[in-house]
């Protein structure tokens, strides 16, 4: 594996230094390098800062952290339900995520043997969907089926502000990089932009492609399933699914649609050039620019990586199964992605050396 | 020489349907209860003033004693395939028990899905069988065993419950017709529910507000004239069935007098003309409509609603489907139970849950589930039904029946018995021998109160 | 006269009678009609001698204007219009009755309605998927056109593959039913035998004990063979095809332990087929092949056509004797009509068996045996109840039965009545001939078969009315549309006519093809005058309460 500088340690008030100018990930030559076997279907993944550890949520009441570089798994027991939403806190020691009955659990994750949790918030009435730290890691945000994002003091829990607005079930959220904004988005597609410094909506982006109702089984699908700011807060990305035929069957094809944050237009639909049915389950932004996301449908599982001005993906990687979230590896070089099949695999975009 | 003898039943026989010991009441002695006794297709004061069902057509006394022993059924369809796992026996934490909780109800010691919980309340007023393998996992062969207590036979088609009751227990003289499937965008006779029973027998298909074709006056008749023609047909009769009566044309003659009342009285169809405070209750969207729908049309005297709700074939996020879905169902289900309990009418409603079969245990790569006709549940209440009770068992993760199996036949015989009807009878004044229920089915006793 | 003694003694079980009835043939040389009574006469010999032995007096004749449009319903499945009325009605002629059954049998509209009838007998109203409606019916009417012999057009149906061109529309029969031997096995011992088997297919009939499992499946393996073979290429034809192998073995559901029993096709009552031996690869004319359709050497399918429809398969004689004479008489026999079976007599047991041998010695002849049914008294009775006769029994015959028109009588009658008919007729013209008009109005019967018909697939049942077909005839738009004046139809003539009798003689004429009664005019004449103010649409009412009658509804 190429060398990486390490990343200088930050004390937790002050956002985290951009990465030192990694050894440039070749995505064309991406392959697998380990596999982490669960016992049950994964549900999401997320590297924490220091990129020794990866945590994983799946099908069960557990969050799994993994070695990312060793064979140790630990399980975090305190859950009541599946967990799809997790974040690690930039600069701190924290790990916090959501189950599907509401509740939000904050980890020491890096504690051995594994503790339970910090302090355990009944977050949502109904599921927590996703889990977002802000920059500063001071604050998380929650979002859920009871169509309120939630925003609660990372350090010991305390509730600080409860957004109000959305009119359907709250499938993802994110904080804008530069810290005061937080996006957040509905089954019906609807963006909500919120200021966070008086609390208020101040616009509605419209990803509305994302969502169908369908009138022969009579019931909406729809969501950003995965969500993403750039690192420099220049695009939104929210990934689904679109042109749904069949609800009911899953028929409908993977995308992300990007938007330009500054002006909130939507600037592209990014789709596979040969569509693939099923998912785009969740999208990151690499430093270098591009974009990458994950999809799991009939056909399988995908890996694709897009540049924001093409519609196309400039690459596609074949996954060995349904995909269900992305995490990039902080060294810039390695994605953790949760498969449908129990198993957490690790993928590498350094260039191969040279044989 | 006498006439050999015949198995079959003369014809003039077969238009009487009654034959349950409730409704010994012919319908010549119904008309006979009629102003003053005269027989024949007069119904002098059809179309005048407002007719709501039975109580005007005979004297009140009758009435409210037939109306108390009437029996009605009431069918909800939760078409496409309902997991029992996210409704009547939930598995929380097992391999297959999905993300959601098990709720407690209103009897102590049973659990449902935490998807239900106005239901969840009612549950004193409920039994569930959570051990039915019907081992049937196609929609359209799922759907006929449910409902008629067979297996789907080529060349063979019996009648589902609401026609089979329709047909036994309907009273003769009702306006109203017997069975009424609610479904959205519903129009149309159901020929195929009745089977060998007649189109008369078959559901009509209606949606909320829309009552059924044709039947309200066209413009450009006003109703004088729709008296006054019909007075004019009721002569011709007279004049003709004067030496020619026979059942059928007494039955043609009467079935117009019994659509002019109908037609006074279209807006039981409407459930616009309920209360706006019971519109509320039951909520603006199809199902709570069609809940309040149902029961109007009980209350008047129907003897068979069916609700349908779509849809619930989740082979694709089984999770968030069935949030949605049953986040309609549960709240307006649970008032109609309470409000036919509160009226008085549970105990001679019989109510059932139904679907085509449930979901499998696995979960799919979609995060969906598959059908599964090897262990699911349904669930049921009202007249000749336990409360409260819980039959038959599945296993830990619901992959199998542990306790208790039973299928269509033995569900259809439990759905007649509780009504008080023989399943083991042959349907009677039909032109051929017909068990009611399969020969090989059984009632489940411990079902029946 | 030796048939008139042997009528005496119908006492005997019938295969004392249907010996003594052989003997009888055998002891005359000459088979001719001249010698012996015709086949109405004896069936009236044997209904009259029934009824005396019950002491019942039946109804006289039924008046010319009864029989009139009896007739016409039967033979022609619609009423005469008002000239056909009025020249028979004022036909002074004594022998005008055999002359009209003659003129309609002859018809071309005859022909038309049997396709009608014999199409609902054979296929019970299922969807037209393989085979297009047209060409199947246009083989109907061209085949009682030509009359057809009746074994003839089902061994035509029974040989059908699909494969020859003229024939094909014959095999609609088996592809339209999917080739499924179940539903086959059902449908050909019901319809073609008389027998409903559908509770032996799994054990023998816990009800009927002449219906065995064996015999089930003795039918059943005259179809297990055969398949709906679909060809590759998309412009042609679906076929009826068969394999040569493929064997049936059967056992009852409520014997505990019971083996498999193997059979071979037979008819019920009959011995099983020896069927022929083929050294391996030899079974094929044409093997089967990727996307080609087998042709075994031996075919059950080509047995049950050849043995099924002949003399000497009794059920096969009693079946289409007793469905003709309920075409006619309004019940079968035997009733229902798919339930002859030990268990269930026959109302008149040698009358069923005399007319089932002699529509055989017919030669299966449609045309000739319904003749002899329509001239027998027993047709020919009124419906009406003599005095002081509260009640009869419908098998007795004492009187005629009324009979609920079929979904396309009833079409085809409105269209009459009303007037759109003869709307059409002048509107064609020149051009005007049975084909021409048909075509016209042929769409216009589907809003009735669908409204009045049962479930397709279904035998058919006792007479219903339902909601939909009374909201239909009372507010829907066909009817009122028909009634309403347009040019031509009979609200249009009814108001160029002034005088309230003359309404009233055309309004009875046109729609209960009688003429009214003197209380009738009275009654029509009030209506009218109360309602001078708007005479039009009083006129549309009159018309529409006949049409909802009784009268009108049933054929009487």
């Amino acid at each position: 594996m190429a060398e990486v500088q390490p990343t200088p340690a930050q004390p937790p008030s002050q956002p985290p230094a951009p990465p030192a100018a990694p050894v440039m990930a070749d995505p064309t030559q991406v392959r697998q390098v380990k596999e982490f076997k669960h016992n049950r279907p994964l549900f999401a993944a997320r590297v924490d800062p220091s990129g020794r550890f990866v945590c994983t949520g799946a099908q069960d009441k557990l969050v799994a952290r993994w070695d990312v570089d060793g064979d140790k798994k630990l399980e975090l027991a305190g859950h009541e339900s599946w967990v799809r939403g997790m974040a690690f806190q930039p600069g701190g020691e924290l790990l916090l995520s959501g189950d599907y009955t509401g509740r939000l659990a904050a980890w020491r994750y890096a504690a051995e043997p594994p503790q339970p949790p910090v302090y355990t918030i009944e977050a949502h009435k109904g599921w927590v969907r996703a889990v977002a730290f802000s920059p500063d890691g001071a604050t998380v945000a929650t979002c859920g089926n009871d169509k309120l994002v939630r925003l609660w003091s990372a350090a010991d829990g305390k509730p600080l502000r409860e957004l109000a607005g959305h009119e359907s079930h709250v499938y993802n959220v994110a904080f804008h990089p530069s810290g005061g904004h937080l996006a957040s988005c509905d089954l019906k597609g609807v963006v909500k932009h919120w200021d966070l410094a008086t609390g208020m909506a101040v616009r509605q982006l419209d990803a509305s492609v994302l969502w169908k109702y369908d009138p022969t089984f009579k019931a909406d699908i729809g969501g950003a399933r995965g969500m993403a700011f750039s690192p420099d807060g220049a695009w939104l990305a929210t990934s689904g699914i679109t042109e749904v035929s069949n609800a009911f069957a899953g028929i409908g094809f993977a995308v992300v649609v990007l938007f330009d944050w500054a002006s909130g237009e939507r600037k592209q639909v990014l789709r596979p050039k040969e569509n693939f049915q099923g998912v785009a389950w969740a999208v990151a932004f690499h430093p270098a620019g591009f974009i990458m996301a994950v999809g799991g449908g009939g056909g399988g599982g995908a890996l694709w990586f897009f540049k924001p001005d093409q519609p196309n993906p400039f690459f596609e990687f074949k996954l060995p199964n349904n995909a269900r979230d992305l995490a990039l590896h902080p060294d810039g070089l390695r994605l953790a992605i949760a498969h449908f099949d129990n198993t957490l695999r690790l993928y590498d975009m350094s260039p191969k050396p040279a044989a | 020489m006498p006439f050999p003898k015949t198995t079959e039943t003369l014809m003039s026989d077969r238009n009487y349907a009654c034959q349950s010991p409730e409704h010994r009441i012919s319908r010549r002695s119904l008309l006979a209860g009629l102003l003053g006794g005269s027989l024949g297709t007069g119904l002098v004061d059809a179309g005048l003033g407002h007719i709501a069902g039975l109580s005007h057509l005979i004297r009140p006394a009758v009435a409210g004693e037939l109306a108390a022993r009437q029996k009605r059924v009431l069918v909800f369809f939760m078409a496409g395939g309902l997991s029992q796992l996210e409704s009547w026996d939930p598995k929380p934490g097992t391999d297959t028990g999905g993300p959601f909780r098990a709720i407690p109800t209103s009897v102590p010691g049973v659990h449902i899905s935490e998807l239900l919980p106005y239901t969840a309340q009612q549950m004193h007023r409920l039994s569930l069988v959570r051990s039915v393998n019907t081992k049937e996992d196609d929609h359209g062969k799922g759907a006929i065993f449910i409902e008629t207590g067979r297996r789907d036979m080529p060349g063979q088609r019996f009648p589902t419950l609401g026609s089979a009751v329709s047909r036994l227990l309907a009273p003769a003289g009702a306006a109203l017709p017997g069975y009424v499937h609610i479904q959205p965008g519903g129009a149309g006779v159901n020929k195929a529910d009745a089977a060998f029973l007649g189109p008369k027998f078959a559901s009509i298909s209606i949606d909320n507000g829309k009552p059924p074709a044709d039947l309200l006056r066209p413009d450009g008749l006003s109703p004088a004239a729709d008296l006054t023609r019909n007075e004019l047909r009721r002569k011709a009769n007279q004049r003709f069935t004067a030496r020619r009566r026979t059942a059928d044309t007494e039955a043609y003659g009467y079935s117009y007098d019994q659509a002019l009342q109908l037609m006074e009285r279209a807006d039981v169809f409407d459930v616009t003309k309920e209360p706006a405070a019971e519109q509320e209750r039951y909520g603006s969207h199809d199902f709570g409509r069609h809940c309040l729908l149902a029961r109007r049309l009980l209350e008047q005297g129907m003897t068979c609603v069916k609700v349908s709700h779509s849809n619930y074939d989740t082979h694709f996020e089984n999770f968030d489907f069935h949030i949605e879905q049953l986040g309609e169902f549960d709240r307006p289900f649970a008032t109609l139970i309470d409000d036919l309990a509160q009226r008085g009418m549970l105990e001679t409603t019989l109510v059932l849950v139904i679907s085509e079969f449930g979901r499998t245990p696995n979960i799919n790569p979609g995060l969906g589930r598959d059908h599964w006709g090897s262990a699911w549940s349904v669930a049921m209440a009202g007249c000749g039904i336990q409360k409260g009770a819980v039959i038959g068992k599945t296993n830990d993760n619901g992959t199998a029946v542990a306790e208790r199996e039973v299928d269509g036949r033995h569900l259809f015989h439990t759905y007649l018995a509780a009504l008080g009807l023989d399943p083991k009878e042959n349907y009677p004044n039909l032109n051929r021998p017909i068990p009611i229920g399969d020969p090989a089915g059984e009632k489940i006793n411990e079902l029946l109160a | 006269m030796i048939a008139r003694l042997f009528a005496r003694f119908v006492r005997l079980p019938p295969a004392s009678t249907a010996l003594a009835l052989a003997v009888l043939f055998c002891l005359r040389p000459d088979f001719s009609a001249g010698q012996e009574p015709p086949l109405n006469a004896l069936i009236d010999q044997q209904i009259s001698s029934a009824l005396a032995a019950k002491g019942i007096t039946p109804a006289g004749s039924s008046g010319d204007a009864e029989f009139l449009r009896r007739l016409y319903l039967d033979l022609t499945g619609t009423i005469p219009t008002l000239g056909e009325a009025k020249a028979f009605l004022d036909d002074p002629s004594s022998i005008k009755r055999q002359q009209l059954i003659e003129r309609l049998l002859n018809s071309r509209e005859f022909a038309r309605q049997m396709q009608r009838v014999f199409d609902v007998v054979l296929m019970e109203r299922r969807p037209a998927n393989r085979i297009p409606q047209a060409p199947w019916e246009e083989y109907l009417r061209q085949s009682f056109a030509a009359n057809k012999p009746w074994d003839q057009l089902v061994r035509e149906i029974l040989a059908a593959d699909g494969a020859e061109g003229a024939l094909r529309p014959a095999a609609r029969f088996y592809l339209d039913r999917e080739g499924e031997p179940n539903v086959l096995a059902r449908d050909v011992g019901r319809l073609l035998l008389g027998r409903d088997m559908q509770c032996a297919q799994c054990h023998d009939h816990p009800l009927v004990d002449d219906y065995l499992q064996a015999d089930y499946f003795g039918l059943f393996a005259f179809f297990n063979r055969g398949f709906v073979f679909t060809p590759k290429q998309k412009d042609q034809p679906v076929l009826y095809a068969e394999k040569a192998e493929g064997d049936v073995a059967f056992k009852s559901v409520f014997v505990a332990g019971a083996t498999d029993q193997p059979t071979r096709p037979h008819l019920p009552g009959q011995k099983e087929l020896d069927e022929p031996q083929f050294e391996k690869g030899q079974e094929y004319s044409v093997a089967p092949a990727d996307g080609v359709r087998p042709v075994p050497k031996y075919s059950r399918r080509a047995q049950l056509a050849a043995l099924l429809p002949r003399t000497d398969t009794t059920a096969f004689k009693r079946n289409i004797a007793n469905r003709l004479w309920a075409l006619l008489m309004g019940r079968g026999l035997v009733q229902p009509l798919d339930m002859d079976h030990g268990g269930n007599l026959s109302s008149h047991p040698e009358l069923l068996v005399l007319l089932a041998e002699r529509f055989a010695v017919m030669k299966f002849d449609v045309k000739v045996f319904l003749r002899e049914i329509a001239l027998s008294q027993a047709y020919q009775r009124a419906s009406e109840l003599p005095t002081g006769v509260e009640a009869l029994p419908p098998e007795s015959y004492a009187v005629a039965q009324l009979k609920p028109l079929s979904p396309e009588q009833l079409g085809l009658a409105v269209l009459q009545a009303t007037g759109i008919a003869d709307a059409h007729r002048i509107s064609l013209g020149p051009a005007l001939n049975e084909q021409t008009l048909h075509e016209r109005i042929a769409g216009s019967l589907a809003p009735f078969v669908n409204t009045f018909a049962g479930q397709a697939g279904q035998p058919e049942q006792d007479f219903q009315a339902t909601l939909e077909q009374v909201l239909f005839v009372s507010n829907g738009a066909v009817l009122r549309s028909w009634i309403a004046p347009s040019a031509g139809n009979l609200a249009d003539r009814l108001n160029k006519l002034p005088e309230p009798s003359a309404v009233a003689e055309e309004l009875y004429l046109c729609v209960f093809t009688r003429r009214p009664t003197p209380e009738e005019v009275a009654d029509v004449t009030s209506y009218l005058q109360n309602r001078a103010h708007d005479r039009p649409v009083a006129l549309q009412e009159c018309i529409w309460a006949l049409v909802a009658s009784d009268e009108f509804r049933f054929n009487h």
